[in-house]
């Protein structure tokens, strides 16, 4: 959880409360996103898929707003590790701002590979925002067919 | 009935937004990862932007999930503009997954200098 400094009001000592509550709401309202601070802070580690098919692992990240050059991704002894920083604009904090829900700032996911991932034939691909990583497997981990001969 | 009507509505969530003034117009920054182009439509009606996107679903046979974060639904998310919003000059523009909205003023809200004459 962000450590926060509020300004305390000494004339309205009940706001603290009245802002928990609002977090608390913001926890059960489950048709937005939740927000980036107070009790939420989740959308700081981006949303991951992994999916696993006959021949390859597929990782899928949510990443808006990054470009290539924002993101490391890495695999050391079998560990995958996606690192990158969503920046946040210089001119944005000159402007008046309204209202503000998307995340910046760096993050990091780390996931555990299975030995089976060939780690020197790993392609990535950043599209709409969405970052694709494809681990294919080794070709003595992908399943064989074995025909039955009838004599 | 058309192909649209059988398939099973997917739930919508609002996409994260940013709205914040830049160069006298309202910019209005949505991160829509996975949307593309198309997949995009932004009407605006009556007094309701609608912005809507659909999160490309992941290629068939791509296999079974080990682990499922990215949330199975579409962006769908409608903002009221009030009376000093040109409706005719809004620019929409898609980068990396995000989509940015530009809402430029009615030339007459636009604040204006009022030149002073000295008479002699």
């Amino acid at each position: 959880m962000a450590i926060m400094k509020r300004p305390t009001d000494v004339y309205d000592p009940f706001r603290e409360l009245r802002v928990l509550q609002n977090e608390i709401n913001d926890l059960f309202n489950f048709d937005r996103f939740p927000g980036t601070a107070g009790l939420f802070d989740r959308s700081f580690s981006p949303a991951l898929d992994v999916t696993e098919s006959e021949d390859a692992y597929t990782v899928r990240a949510e990443l808006p707003g990054l470009s290539e050059k924002d993101l490391d991704v890495s695999i050391a002894s079998n560990v995958l590790t996606i690192r990158g920083e969503k920046k946040e604009d210089k001119e944005r904090k000159n402007g008046k701002v309204y209202r503000r829900e998307t995340w910046s700032g760096s993050f990091q996911r780390t996931l555990p590979l299975p030995l089976s991932v060939d780690a020197g034939n790993v392609k990535a691909d950043l599209k709409d925002g969405v970052l694709t990583l494809v681990l294919p497997k080794r070709e003595e981990a992908k399943p064989k067919q074995i025909t039955v001969k009838a004599k | 009935m058309n192909d649209n009507d059988r398939k099973p509505m997917r739930k919508t969530t609002a996409a994260p937004c940013d709205i914040f003034e830049e160069g006298g117009k309202i910019m209005l920054r949505l991160d829509m990862p996975g949307v593309t182009k198309e997949s995009l439509s932004i009407h605006v009606e009556n007094d309701e932007l609608q912005i809507s996107g659909k999160r490309d679903a992941v290629a068939a046979g791509a296999g079974r999930y080990l682990v499922r974060e990215i949330p199975d639904r579409d962006f769908y998310q409608a903002y009221t503009l009030d009376a000093t919003i040109d409706r005719d000059k809004i620019e929409a523009e898609l980068v990396n997954g995000q989509l940015i909205i530009a809402l430029s003023l009615k030339e007459s809200e636009k604040p204006r200098k009022i030149e002073v004459v000295a008479r002699t």
